[in-house]
């Protein structure tokens, strides 16, 4: 009977051998204290070893067939959004019945459970316009300024700013009142003289919170876009997107969607700009080329024959 | 490039709406440029006709743009700004931060490859201490730019001593470059009188002088002595008489202790010897107390010049002083010095006699009417 049994192969028994000689390595060292280089060199060392075993061992494990991993939204958003991604983020979910406004119904699918849920069938294509808007400002060399002013969503607005270079900016705490609308005062003349202060665009994460920024934006006439919950009046701002202000997961899939547009419009330019040098370049060498050309065929004359007084 | 221009400028100036109806103190924004008619902002709906706002668009484009709003002015000719943090309006400080926000995940990443982090407990305890004293929130003020307020300074000193902590992680396990790109950050934040401020509390290490005497202080109530002190010359091997004392008398064979070789030691107090100078015991007991408790009675010479006070502050100055001496010679001796509390310079002065009582303490006799 024996033989029939199953037998393991013989690197993985050395292994369990070895596995056990490392625990209880560490086990051993973890009533020692560390006290020379060569004592952090062995713990180094143990553990660059268990991590190598567990590396080798892994791939006798069972093998998960479906491709899945949950996205790290913040670092590598995707590009458009999806009807299941924004429902996974709890996008749909809006503040309380009682506190709806009456300008958000348009974009309400219903109440349950004493909330406003979202109609994500709105929030889809008018994040689509959204996007473009960015795009279109960007590829204009547009100054585009990125507002959530919460601690959950400041990363998110730094993120999104970063992928925009130079015309990306991003307001992480309080936007401070008269930054655009008492610039000369808060930047000083010398600032405002030499550098674009107004900004081309501005995004908010958090309205409700910055409403001195959406009022500045409209006296400055700077267009606005912003993620309306179903407490706010979708009015205040150019390009609402009704969507939860609460979950920064939907932020930063949101966030993601504009920036990422935002970078399109810059390589646009950039492809545009590289395009017209070329052309120009192309043209130049044509034009040297004729010019070398028509030099050969008739001789030069010189100035003195050439104008006679 | 004329094309998205173009493009540009219908997003961002699209002609005149033909109604403009607000009652609300918030207008929602206005999509046309420049022309401030009174006529348009008056509170109310109003519908303009065909003719006015033709008018108007001829008017707004035909207008030189001046103000620097909206105008060719704004549009291309100026620089972005330059950091990404320009709308703060605190540029220099959030800058500062992300720095050091990007120096901590660099640091921690590394770490983690090294296989240093995360910690085990017990390994933490085994770090070196490294006391930093970081720069006050006013010179902070000059660095930052910005005016520096308990938050503000409490959210750069949290990162700043997690990047301590990664300095201490590095320097045990002996990683000299990543500990030298860590301290080169930590420097510009850390102050100026560092070494000052750790150095607080620490007693200055007595030195002994050319001929080996210590020169000490000591205070007790309103006495302060000085106090010089000399190791003995350790006696001589006697030269010994011929005779063996413990032979002629048949004792040589019996187990003995060695013999211990006792030095004499003076006590000099201004000059007069100690038993002239305090002839009650109960000093001489104090005096004499230190020496006796780090077991080196007749080991030192002892020279005091005290002044002030009455015999039991006198005394008490002369004992500190001489504990702090031993001490100075024998630094091994300072534990037991310390449990019986002699390096202590003993705080309890006389306290002061406060209105409405006889003395310090002492009420007037209570009476009852």
């Amino acid at each position: 009977m024996h033989s029939l049994r199953p037998r393991l192969s013989n690197p993985v028994r050395f292994s369990f051998k070895f596995c056990k000689n490392c625990t209880r390595q560490l086990s051993q060292q973890a009533q020692g204290p560390l006290e020379t280089e060569n004592d952090w060199t062995d713990f180094q060392q143990t553990r660059t070893s268990l991590k190598t075993l567990m590396d080798a061992m892994s791939q006798y494990g069972s093998t998960q067939t479906s491709q899945w991993s949950l996205r790290d939204s913040l670092h590598r958003p995707t590009k458009d959004a999806t009807l299941s991604a924004l429902l996974a983020s709890g996008a749909h979910f809006g503040h309380a019945s009682s506190r709806m406004n009456p300008n958000f119904l348009p974009y309400a699918y219903g109440t349950r459970a004493g909330i406003t849920l979202i109609d994500l069938d709105h929030t889809l294509p008018l994040l689509r316009r959204a996007a473009k808007v960015v795009r279109a400002v960007a590829a204009n060399d547009g100054q585009i300024v990125f507002i959530g002013t919460r601690a959950d969503i400041r990363p998110v607005v730094q993120k999104a700013a970063q992928r925009l270079g130079t015309q990306g900016f991003h307001v992480g705490d309080r936007w401070l009142p008269g930054t655009l609308t008492n610039k000369w005062q808060m930047f000083g003349h010398e600032t405002v003289r030499s550098k674009r202060i107004v900004p081309d665009l501005v995004i908010l994460l958090n309205p409700i919170q910055n409403m001195n920024a959406i009022q500045e934006c409209a006296l400055s006439n700077v267009p606005t876009i912003a993620i309306v919950d179903s407490n706010v009046d979708p009015r205040i701002v150019m390009y609402p997107i009704p969507a939860n202000d609460e979950s920064p997961r939907t932020a930063e899939i949101i966030a993601g969607v504009l920036s990422i547009a935002g970078r399109e419009g810059i390589a646009i330019r950039e492809a545009e700009t590289q395009r017209m040098r070329m052309a120009v370049d192309s043209a130049w060498e044509d034009f040297n080329k004729m010019q070398v050309m028509q030099d050969a065929r008739q001789p030069q004359r010189s100035d003195a024959e050439a104008f006679d007084y | 490039m004329n094309i998205l221009r173009s493009q540009a400028f219908s997003v961002l100036r699209r002609p005149l709406c033909r109604r403009l109806a607000t009652t609300r103190p918030f207008v929602p924004p206005v999509q046309a440029q420049l022309v401030f008619h009174d006529t348009l902002f008056a509170p109310g709906a109003k519908e303009l006709d065909d003719n006015t706002v033709d008018a108007l668009e001829a008017e707004t484009n035909e207008r030189e743009f001046e103000d620097d709003d909206f105008d060719a002015n704004n549009f291309q000719d100026k620089a972005h700004p330059d950091s990404p943090n320009f709308y703060t309006g605190r540029s220099s400080y959030y800058d500062n931060i992300v720095e050091l926000q990007n120096a901590i995940s660099r640091t921690r990443g590394t770490l983690q490859r090294l296989h240093l982090l995360p910690l085990p407990e017990f390994a933490w305890k085994c770090l070196k201490p490294m006391p930093t004293v970081w720069k006050t929130p006013e010179e902070m003020t000059t660095d930052f730019e910005t005016a520096m307020t308990i938050s503000r300074y409490r959210k750069v000193t949290a990162l700043l001593n997690e990047l301590n902590e990664y300095l201490r992680i590095a320097t045990t396990a002996g990683y000299a470059d990543v500990a030298d790109r860590i301290g080169s950050i930590i420097s510009i934040f850390e102050s100026g009188k560092k070494e000052a401020f750790l150095a607080r509390g620490v007693r200055k290490p007595v030195q002994l002088d050319q001929y080996g005497r210590s020169y000490t202080f000591g205070k007790r109530k309103t006495s302060a002595a000085r106090v010089w002190m000399i190791p003995v010359k350790p006696l001589s091997h006697e030269s010994g008489s011929d005779v063996n004392v413990e032979e002629a008398f048949g004792l040589s064979d019996k187990p003995r202790r060695p013999p211990v070789n006792v030095t004499v030691s003076t006590i000099l107090i201004n000059n007069l010897p100690i038993a002239e100078y305090f002839p009650q015991p109960v000093d001489r007991e104090r005096i004499v107390r230190p020496l006796k408790i780090a077991g080196v009675l007749g080991k030192y010479n002892v020279f005091t010049i005290v002044r002030g006070g009455g015999t039991t502050g006198q005394s008490g100055a002369v004992a500190h002083g001489i504990a702090k001496g031993i001490f100075a010679h024998e630094p091994e001796t300072g534990a037991i010095l310390k449990r019986a509390k002699l390096l202590r310079r003993d705080p309890r002065m006389v306290e002061r006699k406060k209105t409405g009582l006889a003395k310090a303490r002492k009420r007037y006799t209570w009476v009852k009417r």
